[in-house]
């Protein structure tokens, strides 16, 4: 999956999580700006996880700042996966 | 019913030996583990042999940073039955700054005196880091490794009912944490209580269902330890795999035939937002018969949304149970009667400032709807008490206090908080409450603690930390929550300077999310000297939350001036 359709995946995922408008969010964001919560996250986490059949244990979330950082993870583990 | 254990280790031996009574533990691969009482009571003792194998002996203290359920409670008894104390600590740095986790498990080791620390390969990367604090841990232990090979000759020790089962750690942030000194006979009383028949009234055909963490009391007492005293089987779910798609909670107890469940009102909160229609076809929750909330405040609105998007499906609004716990009681302290419609109060919010629940008509502008968490369980004593320890009558707002042999009676090594904590053999719980009609109502805190979905949170921690940045004052910073939306909300006041305001409004939700996961509902930022002080300069939590919420903190750009500076 392209870099462009991943953060497409991740505005509607955290829109329907956080019942905001998130289209306009880039890589460059940081997710606590956005008003996501650790708990939220692992929610939007959960939810690319099956929307992409992915897995991504708890572990490798440590330290996960900006939109760029669990992109770059989702890819890796996309990657890996198919 | 057992026989009548008197500590955690009894219960194992009296547990019946049918393979088809346990814990069903649920992986984050959602994997499958059943363990029968038989083959938790034969592994515990393996366990405990390899741990005395290893120089653990009775009294010695010994923390778990284990992340998986199954190995987490199977070392957690293993350790009770050698007579060793567990400290559990949650195993989960996710998004929170690395240092700031180490810090914590750092500090709760070092105020629980272990030297040895328990873990797992997957946990090592950011635990090993505990090594280079001070935190008084000499070695690693990791579950993967130290119980293979043959079982050690071992002679369990005598466990008393007066001996420590465990301590739970419930501040870690500061240097000096408070662990809560649980007992055998604690334990014992406390799980005979709130399963026994003045609580859920558990009956063999139960089947519990959580997805609570298991390091902290609702779950490590309400789905482990008191199962296991009271013979009840659970199904257990990592937290996290509740936190990644909430409805699985739901799914579960559908599929497991749960009749059982707990949650924080925040979790009812958000099932109801997730449930979708086409959930409502595939579900049937009618086999439920309690589903407890508890751990933070309960919004009644939030449980009637819950009732509303459920009855689909079988759900009865009685079977919710409103109750009242905290670590140092144990677990529980209240319980709303089992099968019993909910109970509210309405009141009025301007006479409970001062401290008088005045009943008002539904609908009353400025009044506010609490929900009764019951009443305290046989043997037990709970009362709400004035400034002097005195005993006020109902509709009477005052501190809510405790005792009975469920009430622990000290923090761990810790004389100061001991002695603020217990007055005269009763608990001091820190927060506000009355009693209307016989029940007991929870409506606020003396203390100034957080809890932000389920979690506690101490604001000293948060205030310290933004006080290191850059432009803000050490000591002139202050955290606290407010209402807002139905849901807690996290308030950031601190003092700078104007040409500060725009990075630090940036900066301090940055930081915060970093040590606590928590998004900030709002930073103000005030001048310098604007923040609300005692005579001695100190900042006032309470005042600065006040004039936040009566909209008078002089924030910079708004043109308000503070009032700072003279209260004694």
């Amino acid at each position: 999956m392209k870099r462009s359709e991943l953060i497409t995946v991740f505005q509607r995922m955290a829109s329907e999580i956080a019942e905001k408008d998130f289209s306009h969010v880039s890589e460059e964001s940081v997710i606590a700006d956005l008003g996501i919560d650790s708990l939220g996250m692992l929610e939007l986490v959960g939810s690319m996880e099956r929307e992409l059949k992915i897995q991504i244990p708890d572990e490798q979330l440590v330290g996960i700042q900006s939109v760029r950082q669990l992109l770059d993870l989702v890819e890796k583990r996309t990657t890996q996966t198919t | 019913m057992l026989g009548s254990p008197k500590t955690l280790v009894d219960a194992l031996s009296l547990l019946p030996r049918d393979e088809t009574r346990g814990f069903r533990f649920i992986g984050a691969d959602t994997k499958e583990r059943f363990y029968s009482y038989d083959a938790i009571e034969k592994e515990a003792h393996r366990r405990a042999a390899h741990f005395a194998a290893l120089g653990l002996k009775k009294g010695d203290r010994l923390a778990i940073v284990v992340p998986e359920g199954h190995e987490f409670v199977l070392s957690f008894v293993g350790a009770c039955v050698a007579g060793v104390i567990p400290v559990p600590i949650f195993p989960r740095a996710s998004f929170k700054g690395l240092d700031g986790y180490v810090d914590t498990v750092a500090h709760i080791c070092k105020g629980s005196g272990a030297q040895y620390l328990l873990t797992m390969e997957a946990t090592k990367p950011f635990v090993e880091k505990v090594l280079e604090r001070d935190s008084g841990i000499t070695k690693l232990l990791y579950t993967e490794s130290i119980f293979e090979g043959p079982t050690p000759a071992f002679t369990p020790p005598k466990v008393d009912p007066e001996d420590i089962c465990f301590l739970q750690f419930t501040s870690g942030s500061t240097s000096r944490p408070k662990g809560v000194v649980v007992t055998h006979a604690n334990l014992v009383a406390n799980s005979q209580a709130f399963l026994g028949p003045a609580g859920l009234g558990m009956v063999e055909e139960d089947m519990a269902v959580s997805w609570l963490p298991l390091f902290h009391d609702m779950g490590l007492i309400g789905f482990i330890l008191g199962p296991l005293i009271c013979n009840v089987c659970s199904v257990l779910l990592p937290t996290s795999t509740f936190a990644r798609g909430p409805r699985i909670w739901l799914e579960t107890l559908h599929k497991f035939h749960g009749t059982v469940t707990y949650a924080p009102n925040f979790a009812y909160a958000l099932a109801t937002k997730r449930v979708r229609d086409r959930d409502l076809a595939e579900l049937d929750l009618s086999h439920v018969r309690i589903a407890g909330c508890g751990a933070e405040p309960i919004q009644a609105q939030t449980m009637r949304d819950f009732v509303a998007r459920l009855a689909p499906v079988g759900f009865k609004e009685t079977m919710l149970l409103p109750s009242y716990g905290m670590a140092e009681g144990t677990l529980a302290i209240t319980f709303h009667p089992r099968g019993t419609p909910l109970v509210t109060d309405i009141v009025d919010h301007d006479a409970m400032k001062k401290g008088e629940a005045s009943p008002v008509p539904r609908g009353t502008p400025k009044s506010l709807e609490l929900v009764a968490c019951g009443v305290p369980f046989p043997g037990h004593e709970v009362l709400v008490v004035d400034e002097d320890g005195k005993a006020l009558p109902e509709r009477r707002v005052g501190q809510i206090v405790t005792r009975g042999p469920s009430v622990t009676q000290s923090y761990y090594n810790n004389p100061e908080a001991t002695a603020e904590g217990w007055k005269n053999g009763w608990l001091q719980t820190g927060d506000l409450g009355y009693y209307a009609n016989g029940a007991l109502y929870i409506c606020g805190r003396i203390k100034d603690l957080i809890i932000i979905n389920g979690a506690n949170y101490y604001p000293q921690d948060i205030e310290w930390a933004l006080g290191e940045m850059d432009g803000v004052r050490r000591g002139n910073v202050i955290a606290f929550s407010v209402q807002a939306e139905g849901t807690e909300q996290l308030v950031i006041a601190a003092e700078a300077n104007s040409g500060d305001v725009e990075r630090l409004k940036k900066q301090i939700p940055e930081r915060v999310y970093e040590l606590t996961g928590l998004s900030t509902g709002y930073v103000a930022i005030v001048g310098v000297g604007g923040l609300p002080k005692t005579s001695s300069g100190k900042v006032q939590r309470r005042k600065t939350k006040q004039l936040y919420e009566d909209n008078l903190l002089a924030e910079h750009g708004t043109g308000r001036v503070g009032d700072g500076g003279d209260e004694g």
